[in-house]
């Protein structure tokens, strides 16, 4: 069931344009990766989608009453704030109260009943990990446990569409692991989720959905299978730890069809023309030269990221 | 110097920058010093409004009124009653009532009392009145003991013409004064110098007995002989007794004779008799002659006692004049009742009186503390919540929240008044130690003070909204109170300031707040008659509720979006930063 559409949506600033033509909808339990460089309308596209800015043109539609159907989202956002949470880049909550007062708040503040609520917390607390926080300041979290209790606070009424906007952003790998394993099990609670991050391997990770917003539009948007289905050919990549085997190695490769070999010194890419063909090829040449040092690569989220970007460069040159 | 320079180049450019920062640094102060230069730029105007009160609006009142109407003063004439005059310097409709005999002339050394009926918990414009209309009071005070010394001096004109006459007069009188002394002299010298001495001789008397004595005797003698005669001629022959008689009228004839010589002064005796007559006939020719000389001195003291007479008669109508003149300037002399220095000094004295009870001056100026303390503590508290809450992170969340844009500001209200609350329980509290009349009064002050707070709380929240940073927004919330305490009239009077801007400072919540708590705190007033005003607040309160849904409306999206943009930039800055490390 889609849970917001957007049907040509345009938002300008001025005379800028920050997005133009945007048609995508999200589906109730998807977890969709917005991507995106910096500046590129990421922010601006959540923020359409939680009510917050209203389009410059186009309709955005919400169907979270199933027996209602499609209806202007500006015009019916406060019957359905309760249904969206939204966490912001930055940390939003009140960093002089404690991590239970701040959830209590926020749930107490949706209109949940406060038993609710507390339950909620508890839930939220132990997924996130705080309960040995939770009579701490907001203020004095580590940047981990801050970003948790954001997430918490967008959670604590328990939409069901939630929104956020680089969750992992400043926080080590392992945290941004942990959010993201968090988000996971979010999501299987019957969370929608919308996710922008330029953390581009841990959304691959999460997302079953991506949105690549470049140049003020959105250039592709589904599943990421079938996004990256036109690009699994060309960016198929075999890898090879040659050390000091480089000039044998590079002189066999060249006789074998291929599109592009990358050459790293120890280290070649090689981008097969026919990639059965090579890779029955190569299979023959590592057993000989005991290079097992080797990964076999379908075309991550950002080759195809980077690809997208630079054809649309292309095609505006 | 040159990082120095740097720095306070960095600075400026931070500051011009934001544009919140910008205004309030560079057009505050100009904003400020216009409005007061607006304000102040007056020069002895002073809109005082007067009341007069007078038993009867005679020419000496209406000319008093004249003269302090000249100062633009507004006047207002109350003829009932005295007391209606004193109520509305509480109501604060007039500044000051000024009893007025109806009038103003001095009569029977007794000064003219012209009282002032002041509100002491203004103590500067008691102050400003008291100079103004001392001046006024002054200036008529000069003007009657001009009139008073005028009337003296015309009345020492006067004696003085009258006394140049008399004087004239008396000159005159003096002189014929002085000729009838010198004729009066000469008279006494002309009499004096008439000889009336008769020369002490002492006559014989005896000649003249002797004399007579022999006449009478020759004479009887002769009587008889003539008695003779007479008998013998008629008892006799004529020849027979014609030798008797002729021998008796021989007789008679010899004492005839006798007497003849006698009488002749032949005889010796006669010649003594002479004598005698001689010398009394020279001694009467001596008296005739000095009595002819006494009757010439008498003829001349006479015509000079004449003129004297005269010149005394002349002198004693002069005199009569004189004396004419002197009463008339007694008259006109005791017509001016007026004689002690002081009073023609000083005709009108002023007497103050105090409007309402006797207190202390913390008790005049607890109201304008009272209200002074709301009014920061409320603009500072309102604009810090706001701010507090538009720079907290949380801030954003909020708008996700299903709640009513005004429900926000409410609560910020509500915070504010819960603060307030305290605040009056302390100060209310404390000030009762010292203030102890004031505890039945507590109920409506507390409760005056906590819709002017909502007022203030209001104007402090949109101060908030207006501004971007806490500092500036603090700054502008301090501006705003001073500005406010500034033209309150509890540093410099209100009526001194231009009319145009009184009559908008008359709005100023401070003013109306400041007037509502004197009224009930000083003047006891009964809270029915502070109720438009505290209505008025309210009404502030509620303009400015709706005047900050309407900006919270129009600008919370601008925050929001604003605030956004603010994380969002830094996000990007922080990831050029870390590009560029890389």
């Amino acid at each position: 069931m889609k849970l917001i559409e957007l049907k040509e949506v345009g938002k300008k600033f001025g005379k800028n344009t920050i997005l133009e033509d945007v048609t995508l909808s999200i589906e109730e339990g998807d977890i969709i990766g917005v991507i995106g460089k910096s500046g590129s309308g990421k922010t601006t596209l959540l923020n359409l989608l939680t009510g917050f800015m209203r389009p410059t043109s186009g309709k955005i539609l919400q169907s979270f009453n199933a027996t209602q159907g499609p209806v202007n989202l500006h015009k019916n956002l406060h019957k359905i704030k309760d249904m969206i949470g939204f966490a912001p880049q930055h940390n939003s909550f009140y960093p002089k109260l404690t991590v239970a007062e701040n959830l209590l708040h926020f749930g107490q503040l949706y209109g949940v009943k406060r038993e609710t609520v507390v339950n909620n917390i508890k839930s939220l607390l132990q997924a996130t990990e705080l309960q040995a926080h939770h009579n701490k300041l907001a203020q004095h979290l580590s940047g981990g446990m801050q970003k948790r209790l954001d997430i918490s606070c967008s959670l604590v009424h328990k939409p069901k569409l939630l929104v956020l906007d680089e969750p992992t952003d400043d926080l080590d790998p392992i945290l941004q692991r942990e959010i993201m394993s968090f988000l996971k099990e979010v999501n299987k609670q019957g969370v929608t989720l919308v996710i922008a991050s330029h953390n581009l391997p841990l959304l691959e990770k999460v997302c079953n959905k991506i949105f690549i917003v470049h140049d003020a539009r959105v250039r592709d948007c589904g599943l990421i299978a079938e996004i990256r289905k036109p690009f699994l050919k060309e960016h198929f990549t075999i890898n090879l730890n040659v050390s000091d085997k480089r000039d044998k190695i590079m002189s066999y490769l060249k006789t074998l069809p291929f599109t592009k070999i990358v050459d790293k010194g120890h280290h070649i890419v090689i981008y097969p023309q026919n990639p059965a063909q090579t890779i029955n090829s190569l299979l023959k040449v590592i057993e000989e030269e005991d290079l097992y040092d080797m990964d076999i690569r379908r075309p991550s989220l950002g080759d195809i990221f980077e690809q997208i970007t630079e054809q649309v460069t292309l095609e505006q040159k | 110097m040159k990082s120095l320079w740097l720095l306070t180049k960095k600075n400026l450019k931070l500051l011009i920058r934001s544009k919140s920062s910008a205004l309030v640094i560079f057009f505050a102060p100009l904003l400020i010093i216009l409005v007061l230069g607006l304000s102040y730029n007056t020069s002895s105007k002073y809109g005082l409004n007067i009341g007069i009160y007078s038993d009867s609006f005679t020419e000496d009142v209406t000319s008093f009124m004249m003269l302090l109407q000249e100062q633009e003063f507004k006047i207002v004439k109350y003829d009932t009653s005295l007391e209606e005059c004193v109520s509305d310097i509480k109501q604060g409709f007039v500044h000051t009532c000024i009893s007025v005999p109806s009038s103003l002339n001095v009569e029977d050394n007794q000064q003219k009392e012209i009282t002032f009926y002041i509100d002491p918990s203004k103590i500067n414009l008691v102050w400003m009145i008291q100079d103004t209309l001392g001046n006024k009071f002054d200036l008529k005070s000069q003007e009657l003991s001009k009139e008073i010394a005028g009337n003296i001096l015309s009345k020492l004109s006067y004696a003085k013409t009258r006394t140049a006459e008399s004087s004239a007069q008396l000159n005159s009188v003096k002189e014929q004064t002085t000729a009838a002394s010198n004729s009066a002299e000469a008279v006494k010298g002309t009499i004096e110098s008439i000889d009336l001495k008769v020369p002490l001789i002492v006559y014989d008397n005896s000649v003249v007995e002797t004399v007579k004595s022999g006449i009478v005797s020759k004479v009887k003698q002769s009587k008889n002989d003539l008695a003779n005669a007479r008998a013998g001629i008629e008892g006799a022959t004529l020849e027979e007794g014609k030798d008797s008689i002729l021998s008796s009228l021989d007789e008679a004839q010899d004492s005839l004779d006798d007497v003849s010589s006698l009488l002749e002064g032949n005889s010796s005796g006669f010649g003594e008799i002479s004598v005698l007559v001689e010398s009394l006939q020279h001694d009467l020719i001596q008296a005739q002659s000095k009595l002819a000389s006494a009757s010439e001195a008498l003829s001349s003291s006479t015509s000079s006692l004449e003129s004297t007479a005269t010149q005394i008669r002349e002198s004693v109508t002069a005199m009569a004049t004189v004396q004419t003149s002197l009463d008339e300037m007694k008259s006109a002399l005791e017509a001016q009742k007026v004689t002690e220095a002081d009073i023609v000094a000083a005709p009108l004295v002023t007497k103050v009186e105090r409007v309402g009870q006797e207190s202390s001056y913390l008790n005049y100026s607890f109201p304008g503390l009272l209200v002074l303390v709301i009014m920061f503590s409320s603009l500072l508290l309102g604009t810090t919540l706001v701010m507090m809450e538009k720079n907290s992170p949380a801030f954003f969340r909020n708008y996700f929240l299903p709640l009513r844009k005004g429900t926000f500001v409410i609560a910020t209200y509500l915070t504010n008044t819960v603060i307030t609350l305290i605040q009056l329980a302390v100060i209310l509290g404390v000030s009762l130690f010292f203030l102890k009349s004031g505890l039945p009064l507590i109920m409506p002050i507390a409760f005056t003070l906590l819709v002017s707070s909502a007022v203030f709380t209001f104007l402090g929240m949109a101060i908030g909204y207006a501004f971007k940073s806490e500092e500036t927004g603090t700054l502008a919330s301090i501006s705003l109170g001073s500005f406010l305490l500034f033209v309150s009239g509890l540093i410099l009077p209100l009526e001194s300031i231009s009319a145009n801007l009184r009559r908008v400072t008359t709005f100023n919540p401070f003013v109306i707040t400041e007037k509502v708590v004197r009224e009930l705190f000083i003047f006891k007033a009964p809270f029915s008659s502070v109720w438009a005003d505290i209505a008025l607040l309210a009404g502030y309160a509620l303009a400015l509720f709706a005047g900050i849904l309407v900006i919270n409306y129009l600008m919370h999206r601008h925050f929001l979006e604003g605030f956004s943009k603010h994380y969002h930039k830094d996000h990007i800055h922080q990831q050029k930063a870390q590009r560029n490390n890389v």
